[in-house]
């Protein structure tokens, strides 16, 4: 039995293990402009103490994350609440409501930069035409980062809002009938019946929102490329440039190692949570 | 002997034979040499290789190679080759590269094979490595190697509204204060359109502002020290960041290439200072074909110094078959399809060709073709190929340039602390070795 499942077992370890191992091992080593590599021991590990461009991209990292998380479980719990109650063409709706998660990010990107462009975009065509001043959304930087989160939020809200509305169904029918026959409002009900209960399902979707959050990359690549200035500039996007731009595999692989770390922690500070809030 | 002697009866014999050596070897030159082989090209797929591209059966069919296309976006293949170079691996043979970014980077590394011997040994009788731009070989000469030959020539030209320029009462502009001035009289003259736009995206920034830094008679660097805060460095930054704030289109700093043309090509600015490869898509629809004026950068105090670029083809150190890559680069730059090439708008680094019956006949269809010819010969004969600081580290130069730019456009800093953070940071880089 172990003999058949080898091979198995041996691709695994091969496509998870080793780059995992050949990353830790690139962390503690230094290449020049130039490609010359040398062991370098806890040197990048240190240099990521006194680097500001790190804490300011682990300081943006932190915002992108709280923001969008924060939109996309409000909005998704809300949305997933308007789709459990409707009636009426509730296929087509939630057929609707998928589409913006079943698009790929390099599009959606690309579609809000034109949208949200300062001088062609509709986004501004629309602010005016209600008497409202034009922003300058992705190319200011006070309002970048709300801005991406806005995009993230549209794309991924859906999605949240589908995981909930798993949960919806999947709730003791009869609890909201002793409910009912007790007299509670709505309100009461969504307060200390259904959010309760809709707990576990909501941390499962933050977790698994939360890897993806905090590893932002791809709508920030496509819209500003870290900027204006640097004022989007993520772990993950400060990483790639360190690596892929400038050339410097071994302090790129300590910053996504390090990013790696917050990601399993913020996991596992969710687990915890979802333990606790279990049912 | 004498050392007269010597000269005269030793080296100069050596001389004559080292001219007709091309000529020797051309002779037994035959297409045909590699038939059979793959060669493995990893393509920027930008509309150099698209056009280049076009003809690939044509290479195939002269070779009897077989030519595997390994085609990403610019960033996207640099990551590929950084991939490739890192593990020694012999995946590509050929590789598009950009000799003013990261010449000076991949030759340090050692990742470009030298081609100064076969594109003198080993050459087809019609190639004419003479005929290519000299100024553009030059810059692909690292430590005395030839690292690529040149597919194409480029640089930022400015793109001008001849109509509005009348409009409002302007002549076309002659000098750095000239483009400011006509950019303030189309603000009052015509409040819907944007003055002047061009590159404030931080990593594209430098591109054009090289030009202006030129112009206005700067240098990135003086006494191996990075000179941005020298009295015409910082007029340089005032002067390129006061367009655009003051005269560019809101949401500036995210602008780049694809956002400068759709802005110009929808007719909603008067003055664009963008690359002359963009001529085709700013054309595209043919609303600017008739109302634009082309020319190089109006002149500074340091005169008129474009930036002048331009794709290089080179082989891969690592490359097991390094000839028959070298047959592929030679094909691909030779005057044949360089000549096709510039047909579909993509300007030729061989004065041979921008000279030739044909491509002279497409320059004259129109008007702005010919102005746009103009301006690519300025910048063939007065270009600086620097983009950047001349240093290894140049990509990363580039983010500081642009960081600078964009402290000036969105009043983060004063000009003063611009600049020195700029320099502090550069210095760092340029002491790096």
């Amino acid at each position: 039995m172990a003999a058949l499942s080898a091979p198995a077992v041996l691709f695994t370890v091969g496509m998870i293990a080793f780059p995992v191992v050949y990353t830790v091992w690139l962390g503690f080593q230094t290449f020049s402009s130039t490609g010359k590599q040398s062991f370098a021991g806890l040197a990048n590990y240190t240099k990521l103490i006194s680097d500001t461009e790190f804490w300011h991209g682990l300081w943006v990292t932190i915002a992108l994350f709280v923001l969008s998380l924060a939109l996309q479980l409000v909005f998704g719990v809300w949305l997933a609440l308007v789709l459990f109650h409707a009636r009426r063409l509730s296929g087509i709706v939630r057929s609707l409501f998928i589409s913006p998660f079943m698009m790929p990010p390099v599009v959606a990107g690309m579609m809000w930069l034109v949208i949200l462009d300062p001088s062609l975009g509709a986004a501004n065509y629309v602010l005016q035409s209600v008497g409202l001043p034009p922003s300058d959304w992705l190319a200011s930087p006070t309002w970048v980062i709300p801005t991406v989160a806005l995009i993230d939020s549209w794309q991924w809200t859906p999605y949240v809002a589908l995981i909930v509305l798993g949960g919806l169904q999947s709730l003791p029918p009869s609890v909201y009938e002793a409910a009912q026959i007790d007299g509670a409002s709505p309100l009461k009900t969504f307060q200390r019946i259904t959010l309760p209960l809709l707990l576990p399902t909501i941390v499962t979707a933050a977790i698994l929102r939360s890897v993806d959050l905090l590893r932002f990359f791809d709508i920030i690549y496509i819209t500003t490329q870290g900027g204006p200035g640097n004022a989007s500039n993520t772990l993950n996007i400060y990483g790639f440039r360190v690596g892929f731009e400038f050339f410097n595999i071994g302090y790129a692989s300590a910053l996504m190692l390090t990013l790696t770390a917050i990601v399993f922690g913020a996991v596992l500070a969710f687990n915890r949570l979802r333990g606790a809030v279990a049912w | 002997m004498t050392p007269r002697m010597l000269g005269t009866q030793f080296m100069l014999p050596l001389l004559a034979i080292a001219a007709i050596g091309p000529q020797a070897h051309a002779a037994d030159f035959d297409w045909m040499k590699f038939k059979g082989k793959t060669v493995t090209f990893l393509a920027n797929n930008n509309p150099v290789a698209q056009a280049l591209l076009t003809y690939k059966a044509d290479f195939e069919k002269l070779t009897g190679m077989t030519l595997k296309v390994d085609g990403y976006q610019e960033q996207q293949m640099r990551q590929r080759l950084v991939t490739v170079m890192n593990a020694n691996s012999d995946e590509v043979d050929a590789f598009m590269t950009l000799p003013s970014r990261e010449g000076e980077q991949f030759a340090a590394s050692g990742w470009y094979a030298d081609l100064t011997a076969m594109s003198k040994n080993e050459v087809a009788k019609d190639y004419a490595p003479a005929g290519l731009s000299q100024a553009l070989l030059k810059a692909a000469t690292f430590g005395g190697k030839l690292t690529s030959m040149p597919m194409n020539i480029e640089g930022p030209i400015l793109y001008y509204r001849t109509d509005l320029f009348k409009k409002c009462g302007l002549d076309a502009p002659k000098t750095i204060k000239d483009v400011e001035a006509a950019a303030e009289k189309i603000k009052a003259c015509d409040s819907a359109v944007t003055p002047f736009v061009s590159r404030g995206l931080k990593p594209a920034v430098a591109y054009t502002f090289s030009n202006v830094l030129h112009n206005i008679g700067g240098s990135y660097v003086v006494n191996g020290k990075s000179n941005l805060c020298s009295a015409k460095g910082k007029e340089a930054l005032d002067t390129y960041s006061r367009l655009l704030r003051d005269y560019g289109p809101p949401g500036v700093v995210n602008y780049s290439f694809q956002q400068i043309s759709a802005l110009y090509r929808s007719g909603r600015a008067a003055m664009a200072f963008e690359s002359s490869n963009e001529l085709r898509t700013v054309m595209d629809g043919g609303a600017r074909l008739k109302d634009t004026g082309l020319m190089p950068f109006p002149a500074g105090e340091g005169g008129q110094v474009p930036t002048t670029i331009g794709w290089g083809m080179a082989v891969s150190s690592h490359s097991k078959q390094p000839e028959a890559a070298w047959y592929f680069v030679q094909w691909a730059t030779s005057p044949e399809v360089q000549k096709k090439m510039a047909l579909q708008g993509i300007a030729p680094p061989r004065p041979a060709v921008a000279n030739d019956s044909e491509y002279r006949k497409w320059i004259d269809e129109e008007p702005v073709r010919k102005e746009w010819q103009a301006a690519l010969d300025v910048l063939a004969t007065k270009g600086s190929s620097e983009v950047g600081y001349p240093i290894v580290a140049n990509p990363e130069s580039r983010e500081f340039i642009g960081q600078a730019v964009q402290d000036l456009i969105l009043k983060q800093k004063p000009v003063d602390q611009a600049c020195a953070d700029a320099d502090k940071a550069l210095d760092g880089l340029i002491a790096q070795k």
